[in-house]
């Protein structure tokens, strides 16, 4: 089975601003594919060339195995950030506008939206929302299924659900692209593509992008003194806990800036986290020209 | 509060479409008024015909502006003149005393002539075609029809269309596997027939309720509707393409629609506003369709006299929807443009 998105080399400009910089990735059959950054890092714009919402500058895409068109897109399940439903229409009024847009029989609704069939989107919770958005990208059996944002605003139940979900369609051969800033959600794909400023500064597994980066641990009796002394030299400075770790810094800096405070700590190099990787990279990123 | 007041300035100062209400539109409407906001009549188009037809015309006074005398038409042809709205006024001189046929459908300036023609006593006949007894509502309702269908094609339209895209659902019709023809005319279809049964529902009140006359042909009529039908509505998709929110498309869409209410001829005529003022009026898809709106249903007149306004709107019905359309279809699939020129050189 060809690859289900091929993007090769695209960029995409808005004016001065580029969006998207020479960017490469793919997603075969059944694999989950996370794509991650910061807000503007360019992981919407790219999903949008993808779909044929907006056009590349330069580069090559290829949705399974054709430049995208009509046909292909029947075979691709998206679910937008503002999920793309009617508000105004019930839910099963929405149901049946997807089943007749795509050609396919008009399935029943969601046994976890029945007692809300005849309620008008607009007024049922978000996380039914993001439900139904869920049930139409796939109702019409679609090979690649495109989330963008898809655990937005859903509570830590719903979204495990939706990952459960999500998995189950990429066993059965689904290939997934998924953007997202959760850092807890990219541990569920498979492989993962971070993105900054427009650019992929990275790709592979977890092992793959954590590797050898180190983050800085840093014990100490006050942690909130800690805390905001790292913090007011413009260091990242985050918390696991009552634990203050510092990404994308060489611990002789955090150990001269503690000294310099006259703070007492025990300062030491760890294995970094998913999350202080990518700030590892980010910033790297941000310093090259 | 003072931060509220400071907070509220430096919001409006950004929201160009609001500055553009707040002060150009003052000013617009008062250049508007201040030329078109003008009851007074001084020249009514006039024909004379009959033997004296010659001697007649030059001794008119100045406010009748003989535009062409025809010593050979009979009566009945004068009246003929009048219905296919080539004067205002065909005084005839083949009778005695001498019979001015004087466009009723024509309101003010119906007033205007036989306010004049009265002065000349028994001198002159006078007898007001199509609205004898000069009823404001003859000639109010054949325009109201225009501005009921251009208010639902453009305004409701644009908001229809608009909440497409402020809800994201355009996103997702454009990434479905539909045709954007399948989108567009999905979109579109349902506000025609609403406002063409608004128009069917406004003519028949109009007839039953103010007895408005319907003398000519219900097809002409309707064929006229569904043409401008076109213009506004392209006019509605138009703005929707141009306009992020609902809001945006509400300014917009009645900033087209004032000028069509104030220079159309629906309130003030066209014969009384300066010739710089009444060319925006003519470039205005309203005012040709009250001109066959009421040339149709109060003179019973027909294409052979209406043929130019047809044209008119059919070009427009045919420039505005086609932009519309292409506006709208670059909205749903921008992939289809030329701008990403190497996406086929991606190996298979």
């Amino acid at each position: 089975m060809p690859e289900l998105v091929r993007v090769e080399h695209v960029t995409r400009r808005f004016g001065a601003h580029v969006a998207v910089d020479d960017v490469s990735l793919s997603v075969e059959p059944g694999e989950i594919v996370g794509l991650l950054g910061a807000n503007g890092a360019g992981k919407t714009t790219l999903i949008r060339m993808l779909l044929g919402l907006t056009t590349a500058d330069a580069g090559g895409l290829r949705l399974l195995g054709r430049v995208p068109d009509r046909s292909t897109r029947r075979q691709v399940g998206y679910v937008p950030q503002g999920l793309g439903l009617y508000d105004d229409l019930t839910v099963r009024e929405n149901v049946v506008f997807a089943a007749q847009a795509y050609g396919y029989d008009v399935p029943e609704v969601p046994t976890e939206l029945v007692p809300v069939a005849d309620t008008l989107v607009g007024a049922i919770g978000l996380g039914r929302q993001r439900r139904l958005a869920f049930a139409l990208a796939l109702a019409h059996r679609p090979a690649l299924l495109v989330l963008d944002e898809p655990t937005s605003g859903v509570d830590p139940l719903a979204r495990a659900r939706l990952w459960d979900r999500v998995h189950a369609q990429a066993e059965a051969g689904v290939g997934v692209l998924v953007t997202t800033h959760y850092m807890s959600e990219a541990q569920q794909c498979d492989r993962l593509v971070l993105m900054s400023h427009g650019r992929v500064v990275a790709a592979g597994s977890e092992d793959e992008l954590t590797g050898s980066t180190t983050a800085v641990a840093v014990d100490a009796g006050s942690w909130q003194r800690v805390f905001a002394v790292l913090d007011a030299a413009g260091l990242p400075v985050m918390l696991a806990g009552r634990a203050v770790r510092v990404a994308a810094v060489p611990r002789d800096l955090v150990e001269r800036v503690l000294h310099d405070a006259g703070l007492a700590a025990d300062v030491r190099d760890v294995p970094a986290t998913l999350e202080e990787a990518m700030v590892a990279l980010d910033t790297e990123r941000a310093r090259t020209p | 509060m003072r931060a509220m007041i400071v907070k509220e300035f430096r919001e409006l100062r950004r929201d160009h479409r609001t500055m553009a209400m707040l002060f150009a539109l003052p000013v617009l409407l008062l250049v508007i008024f201040g030329y078109a906001a003008n009851f007074t009549i001084d020249s009514i188009s006039t024909q004379v015909v009959g033997p004296q037809a010659e001697q007649v015309a030059v001794v008119l006074p100045p406010l009748f502006d003989v535009q062409g005398t025809d010593a050979a038409a009979s009566s009945d042809e004068a009246r003929t003149l009048v219905r296919d709205d080539v004067a205002d006024v065909v005084l005839d001189t083949s009778t005695t005393p001498p019979t001015a046929y004087v466009d009723g459908s024509s309101l003010f300036v119906a007033q205007t002539a036989s306010a004049a023609l009265g002065r000349a006593g028994d001198q002159v006949r006078t007898e007001i075609l199509f609205n004898p007894d000069l009823t404001t509502s003859w000639v109010m309702v054949p325009a109201l029809v225009g501005l009921i269908l251009t208010f639902v094609g453009t305004i409701i339209t644009s908001i229809g269309l608009v909440r497409e895209r402020q809800t994201g659902t355009l996103e997702q019709l454009a990434v479905m596997p539909l045709r954007p023809a399948d989108v567009i005319v999905g979109k579109i279809a349902p506000y025609f027939l609403l406002a063409s049964l608004d128009m069917l529902v406004v003519t028949l009140l109009g007839v039953w309720i103010f007895g408005v006359p319907f003398r000519g042909s219900p097809a002409l009529f309707a064929l006229a509707a569904a043409t401008f039908l076109f213009v506004v509505l392209g006019l509605g998709v138009l703005i929707s393409t141009a306009s992020q929110t609902q809001g945006q498309a509400i300014q917009v869409a009645l900033m087209t629609l004032l000028p069509q209410i104030l220079l159309s001829g629906f309130i003030f005529p066209l014969q009384a506003m300066p010739p710089a003022i009444s060319w925006i009026g003519y470039c205005l898809p309203l005012t040709w369709f009250v001109k066959v709106s009421q040339g149709i249903m109060l003179r019973g007149a027909g294409l052979d006299s209406l043929w130019p306004a047809f044209v008119v709107l059919t070009g427009m019905a045919v420039a505005v929807f086609s932009a519309a359309v292409l506006r709208f279809r670059r909205d749903l699939a921008p992939a289809r443009r030329a701008s990403a020129p190497d996406r086929e050189q991606v190996p298979a």
